[in-house]
């Protein structure tokens, strides 16, 4: 799988790239800024793009707004956006375009190395990968009257879980319960959530979209 | 008075009081020969502006005013009397009248300072140069008398006539009683003379409280944003140093583990660097803590903390610090910061020999000079400590002035407002 890292502090950009190499991946660029990230996407069309938050010039959400970018220029480019804090905001503006091929991950997350190398091979086969703290985040600000409210608290915990981008086996060994308890649960869910089977639309997606979208 | 050694230091000093007094009373008679010229200016204005035709010249002329009166602010700061400047710039506004200006406090105020200045301000000021100037003509009246002409052989500035040795060899007496008399009434003169100013330039004390509360709300406000700015930089600082310094040790420490059974060489190699990234992250945290308060200065006040800074300098260091008492903790702080950000960058790259520290606490505000006699070209734009110095004393409305030719010498100054 081929990377381009975009990540402004020395020590993260050599780290990223250490671990990433050592996995396996191949790492073909390592930038430092937005617009030299863009380039170099442009320039060697990678897999998937890691991209920090924070970068020049203000440091506020330039790696944002450069993911944001790379994917209306790139559409099969998977990106894996990395951040410091979770700002949720960050999270619907990258998201605003689908959640397909996209992930969003605190920094520290990288040194679990193997959860990591799973949410980046998630973002990279078309899946999504929502830090669970962004999910947590988005859960405490719920309103009242939202048809989220309408979720148990197992079928809360299931939807956080698919935000994350994780399927049916996985969300079943997370969570300790069968397959078939997931799958009643995201039956459920589905139907509080009004989203009828229909061929066009992906309702696991559809289901993460409406919880990121509504907070 | 005795011979020159045995002068006391009070007689020292008194002399040194009344030449200050007698520069400071001759510098409000030059304002006063100005405001002089300005009256008549002023009466010729109101006549043309009465039939109309001098309406223009109002503003400008209030402007003059008003410069003026901050020429006699400024001096009468310089003698020790704070005194504010009105709130407003002088503006008669379009629908103005002779009756409406007359009406307005400032401008009353303004005028009659003028007045009184361009007069009795101007009259005590020539008076006070008169009196040394006498004081010398007759204290050395035996030694030229008989070579002027009859008219100027006279003594007290022209009262008594002197026109035989015995009545010469009095001036010296005469001379030396008037020395005295100045000695001890010039403070008094300038007193005096700076009485106009102090009771009429300041703001009127009827002058409408919403003002007040308006400037008031202004200054707050500028104090709540420098406590904004600098939370921003302390979240800056802590976030962009030492959290990404221990995320990139996460990171280091996952790739180690990884490498652990298959090639431990490797892992003990991305350790060795992991460890570097927490002492770094140390490193840094520290001087997020010392920037926010150092602990010297808590501990042992400003010159005693700018000791320590100078001793721990490289580069030798002489410091002056002439503080008489504690200021702010947040200028003090500043203040430091600035210090210790310039001597890094002597140390850093100044190659100088030595440096210099001075602190004064002068006028309500606190002046930092920091020179050094290295090779100059320090650029703020260049990414050293100086523009963290600007955009800290900029937060606490201070001034900052960076001199550094090529070749050098290097010297900046950094001026905060002390709010005594």
């Amino acid at each position: 799988m081929r990377i381009v890292i975009a990540e402004d502090d020395t020590l993260l950009r050599e780290g990223l790239g250490l671990v990433l190499r050592g996995e396996g991946f191949d790492v073909v660029a390592s930038t430092g800024g937005p617009e030299e990230f863009l380039a170099a996407v442009a320039e060697h069309r990678p897999d998937v793009a890691v991209v920090d938050v924070r970068m020049p010039p203000t440091h506020t959400d330039e790696g944002i707004k450069a993911a944001v970018e790379a994917r209306r220029a790139h559409p099969e480019l998977a990106v894996l956006v990395l951040s410091a804090y979770v700002e949720e905001s960050f999270a619907t503006d990258l998201l605003a375009a689908g959640a397909e091929r996209v992930g969003y991950l605190l920094k520290e997350r990288v040194g679990r190395v193997d959860t990591f190398v799973e949410a980046l091979q998630r973002v990279a086969e078309g899946g999504t990968a929502i830090d669970p703290e962004v999910v947590a985040q988005l859960f405490a600000q719920r309103r009242a009257g939202d048809p989220l409210e309408r979720l148990t608290p197992r079928e809360k915990e299931v939807l956080s879980v698919m935000a994350e981008g994780l399927g049916n086996a996985a969300i079943a060994k997370r969570l300790f319960i069968t397959e078939n308890a997931v799958h009643k649960h995201i039956r459920n869910i589905f139907f509080k959530l009004d989203l009828a089977p229909d061929d066009q639309t992906d309702r696991r997606v559809a289901a993460v979209l409406r919880y990121l979208e509504s907070a | 008075m005795g011979s020159a050694n045995t002068v006391s230091a009070d007689e020292r000093r008194m002399l040194r009081e009344a030449l200050r007094a007698t520069f400071y009373n001759a510098y409000g008679a030059a304002i006063g020969l100005l405001a002089l010229y300005t009256v008549p200016v002023l009466l010729i204005a109101a006549l043309l502006c009465a039939v109309r035709i001098g309406r223009p010249t109002a503003r400008p002329l209030l402007r003059w005013v008003r410069r003026l009166s901050e020429f006699e602010r400024g001096r009468l700061r310089r003698i020790g009397y704070q005194i504010e400047s009105p709130y407003h710039d002088p503006d008669p506004g379009p629908e103005w009248t002779l009756r409406s200006l007359a009406a307005d406090p400032d401008v009353r105020r303004e005028l009659s300072w003028l007045f009184l200045h361009a007069t009795w301000g101007l009259i005590l000021g020539l008076v006070a140069l008169q009196i040394p100037v006498t004081a010398v003509h007759d204290a050395t009246y035996p030694l030229w008398w008989y070579a002027v002409g009859p008219a100027e052989q006279r003594l007290l500035n022209g009262v008594v006539e002197a026109r035989t040795w015995g009545t010469a060899v009095i001036g010296p007496v005469v001379g030396a009683a008037v020395f005295a008399l100045w000695l001890i009434g010039a403070p008094k003169l300038l007193d005096l003379q700076a009485r106009p100013g102090r009771n009429l330039l300041g703001p009127d004390p009827d002058t409408d409280l919403s003002e007040r509360v308006a400037r008031l709300t202004a200054t707050r406000a500028a104090a709540l944003d420098a406590h904004a700015v600098e939370l921003r930089r302390i979240e800056r600082a802590l976030h962009d140093g030492a959290q990404n310094r221990i995320v990139g040790v996460a990171v280091l420490v996952g790739a180690a583990r990884r490498e652990v059974h298959r090639d431990p060489g490797r892992a003990d190699e991305i350790l060795a660097r992991a460890q570097d990234a927490v002492e770094q992250s140390l490193a840094e945290l520290r001087a997020v803590v010392r920037s926010i308060l150092p602990p010297v200065l808590e501990n042992r006040g400003l010159e005693g903390a700018l000791s320590a800074l100078a001793s721990d300098c490289a580069v030798p260091c002489e410091v002056t610090v002439e503080v008489p008492a504690r200021c702010p903790a947040s200028v003090e702080t500043t203040a430091y910061f600035a210090v210790a950000e310039s001597l890094t960058n002597v140390a850093k790259h100044s190659g100088a020999s030595r440096a210099e520290i001075e602190v004064r606490l002068h006028g309500g505000r606190l002046h930092v000079r920091v020179t050094d006699d290295g090779r100059g070209g320090a650029d703020p734009a260049g990414g050293s400590g100086l523009a963290g110095i600007a955009r800290r004393v900029e937060a606490h409305d201070g001034d900052v002035a960076i001199d550094s030719p090529v070749g050098g010498p290097t010297e900046i100054r950094v001026e905060l407002p002390c709010g005594s």
